[in-house]
């Protein structure tokens, strides 16, 4: 028992290594929170985009790049492409890492979000649009006041479950050298050569976000659900 | 007030209107019937264009539809309610933003202005307490009855019907019907594509046969029920009377 108690005091307290794990949660927020943001922004954009083309065939260029987009984001690795913005766009510039994670991790995840908007988008009942139409409402308008709201509530587990994805792909940023929660749970390994605390904190502290996540969106979703009383 | 010369539309080579040319008057009640498949729905829906026409010409109020720019063809729709077989109510809004998205969004009428107007609208059609309720709560027969509210907030000047009852059950018709009739006497244009011959004989001022994409025969509807020349309108009249 002494023994463990030991392990704890050099693993946590010693040095305030547990800092380490403080600091590197806050970093592993901060790139997750913003590059939701980004990949939601930027994945509705795409969504639309794609949707669009797909009902009406116009925005012909512009779905090209969004395909393009889609088809190299998916067809990579999330880490290559984190490396390939340090070390190959960046490579000559001296640049916040942060900012780097959360492009990184905001522009893949935006082509996944993508995918899930425009699947929610599609699954509308075609009906809808044309009755927005003929009440004189636009596409754009049909868009934003009926389809949106109805495929965003369709597709809200999807997105919810996308967040806590990337929260848990954020857990390379340490390739370069970020330190992040996982970076942060491996420099204490290395310093103390205990494997089993650092990590096995590391992995409870995602597990409790990843848990908290999951919550709020079940109960965005039981709101959300109002209309589908009766 | 829509004169359509010379329609047709195909589905790649598949030719659903092969040339129909009528003209409907204001005031009028055309009822179209017809085998499934004949063209009827979308004779229906060229009409206020969810359909492009392959060719020919929908001229409404002096307009022809098939030269009307994008923009132009959404304001000319706001003055042509449509009613559809499966409702497509907003499953998302309440009834009451059901009937007032559309005249808020497009500035037409002010939040206020809307409410009343569609308060008024669901005394009408007899569902002044849904107004709060959502789509999944009502039957189908008050779905229809809403989603012909929801048209008449617009004000059209002509109320096109696609199958309004042929997706309720048999209880609901009714309630449906009535209220077209109601709509009718009140002095509507109305273009109903319908299988209920029972309100073509009451209610329409003529009935249209459409068949194989052309119009086959058309004429007042003690006429067209009591004395049809066409053979094939007289066979389908033999299997749905």
């Amino acid at each position: 028992m002494s023994e463990f108690m030991d392990k704890l005091h050099s693993t946590f307290v010693e040095g305030d290594r547990w800092k380490y794990l403080t600091n590197g949660l806050k970093n592993t927020l901060i790139i997750t929170f913003f590059a939701v943001i980004l990949g939601m922004v930027l994945g509705f954009l795409i969504a639309i985009v794609r949707s669009s083309h797909d009902k009406t065939g116009k925005m012909k260029i512009l779905n090209f790049f969004a395909k393009i987009y889609l088809t190299v984001i998916r067809g990579t690795p999330v880490m290559v492409q984190l490396l390939i913005i340090y070390y190959v766009i960046f490579a000559s510039v001296r640049i916040d890492k942060m900012f780097v994670g959360i492009l990184a991790f905001g522009l893949n995840s935006a082509a996944y979000v993508a995918e899930i908007v425009r699947s929610g988008i599609m699954s509308i009942d075609n009906g809808q649009f044309e009755a927005g139409a003929s009440l004189g409402l636009n596409y754009r308008k049909t868009m934003f006041y009926i389809i949106m709201p109805q495929a965003f509530k369709n597709v809200l587990p999807a997105l919810g479950n996308e967040c806590i994805v990337l929260l848990k792909e954020t857990s390379v940023a340490g390739y370069i050298a970020l330190e992040d929660l996982t970076k942060g749970g491996d420099i204490i390994r290395s310093v103390t050569y205990e494997a089993f605390l650092p990590l096995i904190a590391v992995a409870l502290i995602y597990l409790v976000i990843v848990m908290f996540m999951t919550y709020l969106v079940s109960r965005l979703e039981r709101r959300l659900a109002k209309s589908d009383r009766g | 007030m829509i004169e359509v010369k010379g329609l047709k539309k195909s589905f790649g080579k598949q030719h659903i209107l092969r040339g129909i040319t009528t003209t409907i008057q204001k005031g009028e009640k055309v009822v179209v019937i017809g085998p499934s498949g004949s063209g009827k729905s979308t004779f229906l829906r060229c009409l206020n264009r969810l359909e492009k026409p392959t060719s020919g010409s929908i001229i409404f109020e002096g307009e022809d539809l098939t030269r009307a720019s994008e923009k132009r063809l959404y304001e000319i729709r706001e003055k042509m309610g449509m009613v559809f077989q499966h409702f497509h109510l907003f499953p998302h809004l309440s009834i009451m933003k059901n009937l007032t998205l559309a005249p808020v969004k497009l500035g037409l009428m002010s939040q206020e202005e809307a409410n009343k107007s569609a308060r008024a609208m669901l005394k009408k059609v007899g569902l002044s307490d849904k107004a709060e309720a959502f789509p999944n709560q009502l039957s189908g027969g008050q779905k229809q009855r809403i989603a012909i509210a929801r048209a008449l907030v617009m004000n059209p000047d002509v109320m096109l019907f696609d199958e309004p009852t042929s997706a309720l059950d048999p209880e609901m018709v009714g309630e449906v019907l009535n209220l077209m009739k109601q709509l009718a006497d009140e002095g509507m244009t109305m273009v109903v594509v319908t299988h209920e011959m029972g309100f073509a004989r009451e209610v329409a001022s003529r009935v249209i046969f459409i068949d194989e994409g052309v119009i086959a025969e058309e004429n007042d509807p003690y006429n067209f029920f009591n004395n049809p020349q066409n053979p094939r309108l007289r066979q389908f009249l033999s299997k749905v009377l």
